[in-house]
C-alpha cells in the first residue's frame, strides 16, 4: 500500500524547497492555461530535474511510475502551492501519441527532448476554415521525393511564438473522404517557409498565433502512424487533451481564491462580500456544483484506476468543468467589482515591482473572466463535446 | 413606441455613430495614450447629447432618462468610450438636485461639454453604496480641507473636474474639485473596456462654495445620481447585447462547418432565439424604467432596481452566447464582438452594482 500522506508531504517538501518566490508570482498571476513563459520554462526544467516533468507516462519513458491517487496529489499540490503552469501539449499529447504510434527513432530523438524542455511543441490542427469541422482541413502536404512540400495555415496555435517545433495535421491525399486524406506531422518551425504571426487576444496577451507555410520542406520520417492515417491518430491524442484534466484541483483553487477576495471587500453594513446573502447564496450554489464535479471525477478515476476506458464521460467531465470554472470567473468578477477594470499588463507579470491599480486581490479577475471565455471553445466547443455525448452515451 | 423627439433622437444618433465611429477608428484610440478622442467629444457636445438632462433654464435641452436611454443604447452598440452620461446625466443629477449650490456656469460648461465631471466616490476595499466614506472634509478658516483617497474613478482619465464625496463630521457631502487643483493626484489608466479609470488622492484646500452639498441633500442627490447610473448602465447593455446578437445572427449565417452554415444548425438557432428573448425582455424593462423615474411613479425604484439587476443578467448571458457562437474568433481583440461583453463586465459593477440592485430590491419590494 502506498502512503499517500508520506508521498504528500515529500511532495510538499519538495515544493518548498525548489519554487522561487518569483515563480510563486508566475503562478498566482496566472490568468490563462498558460503562465509567463519564462517562469514556466526555468519550473519545467527544475521538475525535470527530479524527474517529475512528465508524471502520466510510463516510467520506461521517464515517467514517474506513481498511481492515479498519486498524480492528482502531485497536481494538487502543485496547484495549491502556485506552482506555474507549464507549456503542456508535448507531455499531455504529443508523448503518448509518440509512445502509440511513433517510430523507435521518433520516440528516442523526440522523448527525451520533450522532457528536458529542449523542443517545445505547439498543437497545429485548427484552420480559419477548420474548428469544429477539423477534417476539413486544407493545409496540404504533396509527396516530393524524400520530402512533402507543405503549404497552408494554421491558427489559434497557442504558444507558437515559444515554440520550436508544431504537430500537424496536413492533408496528404484530395481524392478521398476528408477523414481518410489526413496525416499526422512534424515539422521544425525553423524551416524555411514559415511565418509565425501573433494574435492578440481579448484580454490583451498574446497566446495563440497563426501560423503560415509556404513550399515548406519536411522529411518524409516526420510523419507519425501511416501516412493518411492522421485522423484516427489525431482522435487518439484528442482523448488526451479532453482526459487527464482534474477540473476539480482548479475549481477547489478558484474557490480559495474567490473567498479571499470576497473577503477584502466591504458591503455598506461594514460586513465583507462574503458575508452579503445575495452574493454568499450564489457562492454556495457554484460550491455545491464544485462538490458533483467533484464526485464524478472521483468516480471517473475509479473507473480509470481499475483500467476502463472515460470514453464519452470526459466530454461530459469537459463541459461541467469549464462552466463551472466560468462562473467561479463571474463571481470572482461580481466579488470585487470595479477593482477588476484597470487594464493594466504590467500587474500580471511576475518581474514587475511598481505600483498597481488594482489591489493584489484583484489582479486576476478581469483577465481569467475574459480568457476562461475560450475554455468552453478550444479543446473541442462545449457544442461539440455535447454532440458527443449524444451520439456515444445517449445513442441519438 | 418612441416619440417623435426620442425617434430623432435615435437616429441621430445611430446615423453619428455608424458613420464616424467604426471599430478599428475606435481600436485606434483605445491603443493610443488617449483616454478618449477630443474631436468625438466635441462632435457629441455639438450634437446636443450633453444638454439633454438639463432643463432649458440651465441651458439644456430638458429631456428626460427616457430620452437619454435612447442615446445611451447607441452608445452600447457602437462601443463608444467618451464618458459623455458618466458627466452630464451622474455628475449632472449631484449638481442639479434641488438644494444643491452649484453655480449657473458649471451647468452650463458641462452642457457644451467645455468642462467634463467625473464622480468619485469608490474608496479601497468598500463595496460603491458605502456613505460613511473614509475621506474627510474639515472646515477650514476660508473653506474646507479635503483629504483622502478614490479609487476606480470610472471616466477619471479625461475628466476635467471630480465630485468627490466625503464625510463633513457625521454627514455625507460633497464637493466639486478641479482636475489640476493643487494636492490631487490623479493616476489615470485603462480599462478592460477601452474607457479609462483613475485612482486620485488628495489633500486640498477648497472654498466653501465648493461644496456641492450636504447632509439630506447630499444623500438623497446621490440616490437619484445612482438611480439615474443604474438606468444608464441598463440602457448601454441593451445597445451591447443587442448588438451582439446582431453580429452573432450576420456571422452564423455566413460561417460554414460541416458543409452548411452555422445558422442552420437548430442547436444554435434556439440559442440565439433566446438571446432575442433576453434582448427584448430588457427593452420593455428598461423603458418602463425609464418612464417611471421621469415620472416619478410610485413603483420607480422597483423598476430601476428590477431593469438593473435584469438587463446585467441579460447582458452577461447575452454577451458569453455571442462569444461562445461565434468560436475562437470572438477571442480575439481584432473581432467586435467581444468587446460588447467587456463593457458589459465593466457596466455591471459601474456605480450601481447588479448584486447592490438585488439586495436593494428586496429591501424595496418587501417595503411596499
Ligand atoms: C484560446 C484558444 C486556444 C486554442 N489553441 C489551439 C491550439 O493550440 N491548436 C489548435 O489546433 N487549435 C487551437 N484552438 C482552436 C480551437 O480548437 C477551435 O477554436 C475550436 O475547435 C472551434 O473552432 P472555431 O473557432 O473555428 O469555431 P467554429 O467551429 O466555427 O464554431 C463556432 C460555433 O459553432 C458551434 N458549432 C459548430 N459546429 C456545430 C454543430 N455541428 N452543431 C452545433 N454547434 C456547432 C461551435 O460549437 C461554436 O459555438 C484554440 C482556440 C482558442 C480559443
Amino acid at each position: 500500500m502506498t502512503d499517500y500522506k508520506l508521498f504528500r508531504q515529500g511532495v510538499r517538501d519538495f515544493l518548498a524547497l525548489e519554487l522561487s518566490p518569483e515563480l510563486v508570482r508566475a503562478g498566482e498571476l496566472t490568468t490563462s492555461v498558460f503562465s509567463d513563459f519564462e517562469a514556466a520554462l526555468k519550473w519545467h526544467k527544475i521538475l525535470h530535474n527530479k524527474g517529475w516533468v512528465a508524471p502520466e507516462w510510463p516510467k520506461e519513458y521517464g515517467g514517474t511510475g506513481w498511481d492515479i491517487n498519486q498524480r492528482y496529489i502531485f497536481q494538487e499540490e502543485c496547484k495549491l502551492a502556485n506552482a506555474p503552469s507549464i507549456v503542456m501539449m508535448a507531455i499531455q499529447m504529443l508523448g503518448p501519441m509518440l509512445m502509440h504510434y511513433g517510430t523507435d527513432e521518433q520516440k528516442s530523438f523526440y522523448l527525451p527532448r520533450i522532457l528536458s524542455a529542449e523542443d517545445i511543441w505547439c498543437q497545429g490542427y485548427s484552420e480559419p476554415g477548420a474548428g469544429s469541422d477539423l477534417a476539413s482541413l486544407k493545409t496540404s502536404a504533396v509527396r516530393d521525393g524524400d520530402d512533402y512540400v507543405v503549404n497552408g495555415t494554421k491558427i489559434w496555435t497557442s504558444m507558437a511564438r515559444h515554440s520550436n517545433r508544431i504537430f500537424c495535421l496536413v492533408r496528404t491525399n484530395k481524392e478521398v473522404k476528408p477523414q481518410a486524406g489526413i496525416s499526422f506531422l512534424l515539422i521544425d518551425l525553423n524551416s524555411p517557409g514559415i511565418t509565425v504571426t501573433d494574435i492578440v487576444s481579448l484580454d490583451g496577451q498574446i497566446e495563440q498565433c497563426q501560423v503560415f507555410f509556404q513550399d515548406v520542406r519536411v522529411p518524409v520520417a516526420n510523419v507519425v502512424g501511416n501516412e493518411n492515417e492522421g485522423w484516427s491518430v489525431a482522435k487518439y491524442l484528442l482523448e488526451f487533451e479532453r482526459g487527464g484534466h482534474n477540473f476539480t484541483i482548479d475549481i477547489k483553487k478558484q474557490l480559495a481564491k474567490l473567498r479571499c477576495q470576497a473577503q477584502s471587500v466591504k458591503a455598506r453594513n461594514g460586513k465583507s462580500k462574503l458575508q452579503d446573502p445575495v452574493f454568499r447564496h450564489r457562492l454556495a450554489e457554484a460550491e455545491i456544483e464544485a462538490m458533483a464535479l467533484e464526485q464524478t471525477e472521483l468516480r471517473i478515476k475509479g473507473t480509470l484506476s481499475s483500467g476502463g476506458n472515460p470514453g464519452a464521460l470526459s466530454s461530459l467531465v469537459k463541459c461541467a468543468g469549464t462552466e463551472l470554472g466560468q462562473r467561479f470567473n463571474a463571481l470572482s468578477v461580481d466579488a470585487v467589482g470595479q477593482a477588476a477594470t484597470p487594464y493594466h499588463p504590467d500587474s500580471l507579470n511576475p518581474r514587475y515591482a511598481g505600483k498597481t491599480p488594482a489591489p493584489g486581490y484583484a489582479l486576476t479577475a478581469m483577465a481569467e473572466y475574459i480568457n476562461n471565455r475560450a475554455a468552453t471553445i478550444y479543446g473541442g466547443t462545449a457544442e461539440i463535446q455535447r454532440a458527443i455525448i449524444a451520439k456515444q452515451i445517449l445513442k441519438l | 413606441m418612441m416619440t417623435e423627439d426620442q425617434q430623432m433622437l435615435h437616429d441621430a444618433a445611430e446615423r453619428y455613430l455608424r458613420d464616424n465611429y467604426d471599430f478599428n477608428s475606435r481600436r485606434e484610440v483605445v491603443s493610443s495614450s488617449e483616454f478618449m478622442s477630443e474631436p468625438h467629444w466635441t462632435a457629441m457636445a455639438s450634437m446636443g447629447w450633453m444638454a439633454m438632462p438639463f432643463t432649458e433654464e440651465q441651458g439644456g435641452l430638458g429631456f428626460g432618462m427616457q430620452e437619454c436611454a435612447v442615446v445611451a443604447e447607441q452608445f452600447g452598440r457602437f462601443l463608444v468610450i467618451e464618458p459623455v452620461f458618466d458627466s452630464v446625466v451622474v455628475a449632472g443629477a449631484l449638481l442639479t438636485h434641488e438644494g444643491v449650490n452649484t453655480p449657473d456656469a458649471v451647468i452650463e460648461k458641462m452642457a457644451t461639454g467645455e468642462i467634463h465631471i467625473i464622480l468619485a466616490h469608490a474608496e479601497a476595499d468598500a463595496a460603491p453604496s458605502v456613505t460613511n466614506t473614509r475621506a474627510l472634509l474639515q472646515p477650514t478658516e476660508s473653506g474646507y480641507r479635503l483629504t483622502g483617497e478614490k479609487v476606480f474613478v470610472a471616466g477619471g482619465g479625461s475628466a476635467t473636474h471630480f465630485i468627490i464625496t466625503a464625510c463633513l463630521g457625521e454627514a455625507f457631502a460633497y464637493a466639486l474639485v478641479e482636475r489640476d487643483a493643487r494636492g490631487l493626484t490623479v493616476e489615470a489608466y485603462k480599462t478592460y473596456d477601452g474607457r479609462s479609470g483613475a485612482n486620485i488622492c488628495f489633500d486640498i484646500h477648497i472654498q466653501a462654495s465648493a461644496l456641492m452639498a450636504s447632509g439630506e441633500v447630499a444623500i438623497n442627490a446621490f440616490s437619484r445620481a445612482r438611480a439615474r447610473a443604474a438606468l444608464i448602465a441598463s440602457a448601454e447593455a441593451l445597445g451591447a447585447m443587442d448588438a451582439a446578437l446582431g453580429a452573432t445572427v450576420d456571422y452564423t449565417k455566413q460561417r460554414v462547418q460541416f458543409g452548411q452554415p452555422l445558422a442552420s444548425f437548430q442547436a444554435l438557432q434556439h440559442r440565439m432565439a433566446n438571446m432575442l428573448i433576453e434582448v427584448e425582455l430588457c427593452r420593455s424593462l428598461v423603458a418602463a424604467a425609464c418612464r417611471a423615474h421621469d415620472n416619478s411613479a410610485t413603483d420607480e425604484w422597483a423598476l430601476i432596481l428590477a431593469c438593473k439587476v435584469k438587463t446585467a443578467n441579460a447582458a452577461r448571458h447575452v454577451t458569453q452566447e455571442a462569444i461562445q457562437l461565434h468560436g475562437g474568433i470572438a477571442t480575439t481583440d481584432e473581432y467586435i464582438v467581444g468587446h460588447y461583453f467587456k463593457r458589459v463586465a465593466a457596466l455591471d459593477s459601474w456605480i450601481v452594482s447588479r448584486d447592490e440592485a438585488l439586495e436593494t430590491f428586496i429591501a424595496v419590494v418587501d417595503a411596499a
